[in-house]
Order: C-alpha cells, then structure tokens, then sequence
C-alpha cells in the first residue's frame, strides 16, 4: 500500500453499509481517498458502485458505517454539507437542468457550494479560487462547451450532457470529483478524450478524483488505483497491474478477455 | 433584452397595474370597487403561491389555513390593536404555522404533499370550530370596529403589490434561484450544494404570510366570521386554479388569470352559479391540455401552431373517411413484403 498513510485522507469511508429491505446492495466496504489521486472504481452490473457512491456524497443515508471527509464526520448529513466540504459527484444518467441555459448551469453550482468570500465583503473578487474555475466561461471553456453556452441545456447532445455534469460538479469547486460512469455510451474517441480531460482536471486543478466506469480496460488504463466492487463487497484495492492478476477478480468480473491481456 | 432591462420592464409593469388600480374607488361604482378588492386578493393569494408552489413544484392547498388563520387573528385583535399590526400579526402567525407545518411535510412530493397539506387544513378548521364551540362557547365571532372601506382596499392593495414585487425581486436572488433547482431536479441541486430543507420552509413560510396577511385584510369585510367561511377549501382550491390556468412558472399568469377570474365571477356567480364553475373545470381542462405553460404563455405562435394542428387534424380525419389511410397503410406493408424477400 502507498507510503503516504501519515497525510490525512480527504475522504475516510469506514464499514459504509448500505440495505435496501434484505438486500444489501453495499457490504462493509472501506475506502480512502488521499489528496491527488486518481482511483477508479469497477465490478459487474448490480456490483454496489453507484450505490456506494450515492452512499458517500450523501444522496442516500448509508445503514451503518462512518463517513470522515478531511476528519470531520459526515455520517448521515444532508448532501450539501457534502457539497460543501468540497465533495462533488455526476450522475450515470445526466441530470442537467434542462430548461436553463447551459451557463446558467454552470452558474447554479458557483452559487451555492461553489460560493467563496469575496475580498471586501459583498463585494470584490472571490478569493482563494483557482483560475480556470473562476467564472461560469472558464468552466466552460474547460469542459469544451463555450459555443453551446446559451443553448438550453435540454437541446445538447447526450455527450455534451455528460460534459455540462462534470461542468457542474466542477463548479461547486470541489476537492474531490466522484464520477458516475461518465464515458459510458461514448465513442472510442470520445472516451479518450473524456479520460485526457480527467487527467488534465486532476494535474491543473489538484483535484482527486474518484471514477466509476463499466468498460474496464479504458479505466485501467488511466487510473493509479482500482478499487474492485463485486456482490456489494470490496475484493480488490490495488494499482492496475496488481489488480488485473487477481485471481479473486479475475474470476469475479474480468473473464478471459482481461486475463489475456494480463498474460501478454 | 437582458436582465436588468427585463426587471425595469416588470417593475414598470408592476406600477402601471398599481396605479390603474389605485384610481377605481375614484371613478368606479361601489360593486366595482368590490370586484377590484376580490380580484386583488386572488392577486396576491396566487402570485405568492406561484412564487413557492409554481418554481418548486410543491402543490399546496394549505392557502385557506393561511388565510383562515390571518382572518382569525385579525377578529380576535382589532379591538386591541392598530390595523397595520394586525395585518402583520396575521402574516407572522400564519407563516409560524407554514414553519411547523412544513416541517413535518416538507419532505414529501407530489400527491402525497397536496393531500397531507389539504388534510391540515381540514384539521386547523375543525378544531377551531371544537374549539369555538366547547372553550368559548360561540360558532363564530361578529366583528365590531372595522375600518373604513377605502383603508381595507388599499391596504389589500398593497398586500398584492407586495406579493407581486417579491415575485419579480426573489427569482433573481439565489434563494429564487435554489427554489428553481428544486423545481427542476431537488436531488440535484442539493448535491450543487443549496439546503433544500431550509429554502423551501422559508419559500412555505413566505407563500403563508402573504396569505394571512390577505385573510387578516379581508376578514373585516364581512363582519362576521365563522370557522366555515375563513377556512374555506374552495380559497385554497380557486388560487391554485388561478395559478395553472394563468400558468404556476410565470410571474404575470396568476395576474392575468386573477383578472379574467374576477370578471368572470361577477358576472356569472349572480345569474348562473353553476355555470360559474362549471366554467372554471372547463378552463383548467383545456389549460392542462392545451396550454400547459398557462395564460401567460399564450403568443401570437400559440394560435399559428393551434390553426396548423387544427388543419392536420382535419386532413387525417377526411383521409380516414375516404379510405386514403387505409390504403397507404397496405401499399406501405406491400413495399416492405416486397423488400423483405431480398
């Protein structure tokens, strides 16, 4: 495991449970996230990621286990106090506000959790806030969607939907980026230039990042660490090399088609 | 036009409808001036209500418990007290009920959340009545010093313009803005960070004091009033009509259809009550159908679009008749057979 155990995680998940009537859809799984990492998250269908990440930005109430984010405890809090220790998450399926423009969007998350002191009070700039997120047009020019700015955010492509979220979770200007299957659906090329953009917002904005993807072998390609969900418990935290010669995940999730790639 | 020129316009607007309304005691008839005040108080029961119900997406029909409970307060307290701080009492005490009440069912959506607010309303109303008839022996309360008609009408005035002006001001601070993101999507814009709890107590709390600050105005023109008449369902369930129909999302609908309504019910209420209405079902019905966005949304294109769907209809109607649909729909299904056997 890393040698950086003494810096304090942003994110401490302890035994985070999750029950839905007699299912339990999350299985005592723990998790830490340090500052500048890049982890992914994988496991089959109905494996508990989304459901562990709702469990950690606080969308839903995990059924026991404890949430730490930079030491504070966060258990059972209402998502905005999530949003506002600088935790930020998408959606598997884009859930934009489609009657307001895509500015306007972006524009929402500056001034709620995104909101910082300004220097003379009510007035002046907001200090401490990095230079690409200072404005709702340097979101957008990051993100790539600066000519779609007044377009009504129901009339993008599901694509640039799935951009307009990350654009949004950026907003509330985060520590940590949780990303729910934002390349599913994408082209190749696309999906490429999703996980450059996921690289570049970790390198230039020092954030961590935290992704969940279905198609396996991008992510590995990209991320540091991977966590392996399967039937609700964790069964691998690993870098990628290690994780692909699991035999417990190999049998789990990846198949031949990974143990192949694995053995050449 | 931007932003700021649109809140001129609004407020111009705004000054422009006051104004007009300043001038009717001068000039119109005493039932005229009645109409005005009936109007004016759906103004500002509607607009408030659009204001927290229409942008959120919560559908209260707990406006008469508002208005029941700013009248009650205004019967037990105007020998006491002075007028204006009985029309405030009236506001704060209905908007502590809105804090309780929201409290406990705030965290409910759609049907649920019209029923249980309903079913308070029927339950304030009730024991109300227990309590007039056990503790202080009375059904209802006559009240003794009113003020003059024209304070009444200007006071109720006011109360529309100021429900009126919070529309046009709060849907461009964060807290109008919160309340559209939970409109549009509540899980959502709680993870962007807003305390949706918070925003819509406070939106519950605000909608409430304008309705009992309205019930407190109005109850003096009655001079009696009982449980029966103040908390009146049919206050709660005529705003909320008022609102769709003159569409929930913007900031004249409720205005505009207040109007039509006031007018409407005048002239039809003493010649043809049912017709009254039954008109209103039918107005709601074709609103919901055909004009989801309400009065305020109609525009010249409105027709243009009406005419053309009107016209399409037609023609599928007579093609049906003369057995052209029929016919194109087997020649379609012979192609495809054809095709199908390559």
């Amino acid at each position: 495991m890393p040698s950086d155990a003494h810096i304090q995680p942003l994110l401490d998940a302890r035994e985070v449970t999750v029950r839905f009537g007699g299912l339990t859809a999350v299985d005592h799984v723990d998790a830490v996230f340090r500052p500048g990492e890049l982890v992914g998250i994988i496991g089959p269908n109905g494996a508990g990621k989304t459901t562990f990440f709702n469990a950690i930005s606080g969308v839903i109430r995990p059924t026991s286990g404890q949430l730490l984010v930079e030491g504070r405890d966060l258990s059972g809090q209402a998502p905005h106090r999530f949003a506002a220790r600088g935790l930020a998450r998408t959606f598997q399926t884009p859930r934009v506000f489609g009657d307001m423009p895509v500015r306007e969007n972006i524009a929402f998350g500056l001034k709620f959790a995104g909101r910082r002191p300004r220097r003379y009070w009510l007035w002046g700039e907001e200090a401490s806030v990095p230079w690409a997120l200072r404005t709702p047009e340097s979101i957008l020019a990051l993100i790539g969607l600066s000519g779609q700015a007044d377009l009504p955010a129901a009339a993008i492509t599901p694509s640039q939907q799935r951009l307009l979220e990350i654009g949004m979770a950026l907003a509330t200007r985060p520590r940590l980026l949780l990303l729910d299957e934002v390349a599913a659906g994408l082209t190749e090329a696309e999906v490429e230039a999703m996980a450059q953009l996921i690289r570049r917002l970790r390198d230039e904005l020092d954030l961590t990042v935290v992704w969940i993807e279905h198609a396996v072998t991008t992510l590995l390609r990209h991320v540091e660490r991977v966590i392996v969900l399967h039937q609700g418990r964790k069964i691998a935290d690993d870098v990628p090399a290690a994780v692909v010669r699991n035999p417990e995940v190999i049998e789990a999730y990846l198949g031949d088609e990974m143990s192949e790639e694995a053995a050449a | 036009m931007t932003s700021r020129q649109f809140l001129i316009r609004d407020l111009l607007v705004l000054l422009a409808f006051t104004g007009w309304a300043l001038a009717v005691p001068g000039f119109a008839s005493e039932f005229v001036v009645s109409m005005a005040m009936t109007c004016l108080m759906y103004v500002a029961l509607s607009s408030s209500w659009s204001l927290f119900c229409g942008t959120t997406r919560y559908l209260s029909l707990a406006t008469s418990a508002f208005f029941g409970i700013g009248a009650y307060t205004s019967a037990l307290l105007l020998e006491t007290m002075a007028w204006a701080s009985v029309i405030a009492l009236g506001a704060l005490i209905a908007a502590a009920v809105a804090v309780l009440m929201g409290a406990a069912v705030l965290h409910l959506r759609g049907t649920y959340f019209a029923v249980l607010t309903f079913g308070m309303t029927e339950l304030i109303r009730h024991a109300i009545s227990y309590f007039e008839k056990s503790v202080t022996g009375t059904v209802g309360r006559v009240l003794v010093v009113v003020p003059e008609e024209r304070t009444i009408y200007l006071t109720v005035l006011l109360i529309a313009v100021v429900a009126v002006g919070l529309s046009i001001v709060v849907r461009r601070t964060r807290f109008g803005l919160a309340m559209a993101g939970i409109g549009a999507d509540e899980q959502r814009a709680q993870t962007l960070g807003v305390n949706t709890r918070l925003v819509k107590v406070a939106g519950f709390a605000l909608t409430a004091a304008v309705a009992g600050a309205v019930g407190a105005a109005m109850s003096v023109r009655w001079t009696y009033i009982d449980p029966h008449t103040v908390f009146n369902p049919f206050i709660g369930f005529q705003t909320v009509l008022i609102a769709l129909i003159g569409g929930a999302m913007t900031l004249w609908g409720p205005l505009i259809a207040a109007i039509v309504f006031s007018v409407l019910a005048e002239t039809l209420r003493l010649q043809v009550p049912q017709l009254y209405m039954m008109s209103l079902g039918v107005l709601l019905i074709l609103s919901v159908l055909y004009l989801p966005g309400g009065l305020a949304s109609l525009r010249w294109q409105t027709f243009k679009d009406w005419g053309q769907a009107s016209r399409q209809w037609w023609r599928e109607l007579r093609d049906d008749l003369r057995g052209e649909t029929a016919r194109r729909k087997a020649q379609a299904k012979q192609q495809r057979e054809r095709s199908n056997a390559f």
